[in-house]
């Protein structure tokens, strides 16, 4: 099962992906290709279309027409168990405590590494003695990406992990995510619009505008030329 | 990280220039100042990437690059070390130095100073 999850297999591949809600194009003939153990920015304005296409990664939402393969197979119900997905606004059951809201994930989720979440609890400060409906934001955000990465899925998608999160949570949280993909067995991607801040973390990234996506991108080629993602981005958006 | 004290670089990230380039020169430098000792070993890739925040293929690069230059050495099983060659500390001081004056006469040069003018200027300020 680790021969197809090794570093420089595709991870994702994305091959002229459209999705229409209500008549509205949000996705249109989507492109791109990320290769295993690299950690991808997905960058692009509100309403671009970047969490439509992160839950079509996920395997949670079929696309219209094009497809979405995940380390060969196509997404959907039989891929769950290779990606760990955090969503936009997620929300965990409230009425748990952080300690129930683990068990209770480590019994759901086969691929559940006990080991790895006793060291993310003690990496993120997890807390785990308050019902989570009265921990604060940045406390969930923490607990949410620690579901996320104590599981082994090969492939894990964050959709904006920093957004109303406060800044000792995201230095924990982005500090966590490195140390967890530094041995290269893992895949990122990550949408985004802290960009200045989590651009040092990107191998490469993809931008996406009105349903139309651009990349990946080299990060370091970019710097080499002189531009920083920040400046990229401006370009392609502006 | 329950290790000796090891070293973590204060380094402010410019975002437009690769960031390998940013963090061999702030290990050179802290080399060559000798913040960073001769023989101390250094901290993992994942552990420096991991308080960087930085991508670790950066840091590894990073070490790849003095490793090439011979300030550090990478025991396996043990991990990267400066080296303990003084000599090799020595000749990298003087490269900075060297960079640093090649620096400084091009932007002389550009505002129309000869060597001798920067020369002088230079004397002047240590006078005062």
């Amino acid at each position: 099962m680790n021969a197809i999850k090794r570093q420089d297999a595709v991870a994702v591949h994305c091959q002229n992906v459209s999705m229409k809600i209500r008549k509205k194009m949000i996705l249109h003939k989507v492109n791109f290709t990320i290769e295993g153990g690299r950690i991808v920015g997905l960058l692009g304005p509100n309403g671009a279309g970047k969490s439509t296409l992160l839950k079509m990664i996920a395997g949670l939402t079929r696309p219209l027409s094009g497809e979405v393969r995940i380390f060969g197979q196509t997404a959907g119900a039989h891929t769950l168990d290779q990606v760990a997905f955090l969503p936009d606004r997620g929300k965990l059951p409230g009425w748990l405590t952080g300690a129930e809201w683990l068990q209770f994930a480590a019994s759901i989720y086969p691929d559940w590494n006990r080991e790895r979440s006793r060291y993310l609890v003690d990496a993120l400060k997890a807390n785990l003695d308050t019902h989570i409906s009265s921990q604060s934001r940045g406390e969930e955000a923490r607990l949410h990406l620690l579901t996320c990465l104590a599981r082994e899925a090969p492939l894990i998608v964050l959709d904006e992990p920093f957004a109303g999160v406060d800044l000792i949570s995201r230095e924990k949280i982005a500090s966590s995510v490195v140390a967890d993909l530094a041995d290269g067995h893992r895949t990122l991607i990550m949408a985004t619009h802290d960009i200045r801040e989590l651009e040092p973390l990107f191998d490469q990234v993809v931008f996406i505008h009105e349903g139309v996506a651009s990349g990946p991108e080299n990060v370091e080629l970019l710097r080499q030329s002189g531009r920083s993602v920040e400046t990229r981005y401006k370009e392609v958006f502006a | 990280m329950s290790e000796e004290s090891l070293w973590y670089p204060d380094v402010r990230i410019d975002p437009s220039r690769p960031l390998y380039e940013q963090f061999c020169e702030q290990m050179r430098a802290d080399i060559a100042r000798g913040v960073l000792q001769s023989g101390a070993r250094l901290p993992s890739v994942r552990d420096l990437a991991a308080w960087l925040r930085v991508n670790p293929n950066t840091v590894m690069r990073t070490y790849q690059e003095l490793e090439r230059s011979k300030l550090l050495v990478t025991r396996r099983g043990q991990g990267t070390f400066v080296t303990d060659d003084v000599r090799i500390v020595e000749e990298s001081k003087r490269e900075i130095a060297r960079q640093a004056v090649t620096e400084l006469r091009a932007r002389a040069a550009a505002i129309g100073l000869t060597t001798e003018q920067l020369w002088l200027l230079g004397q002047g300020e240590e006078q005062a």
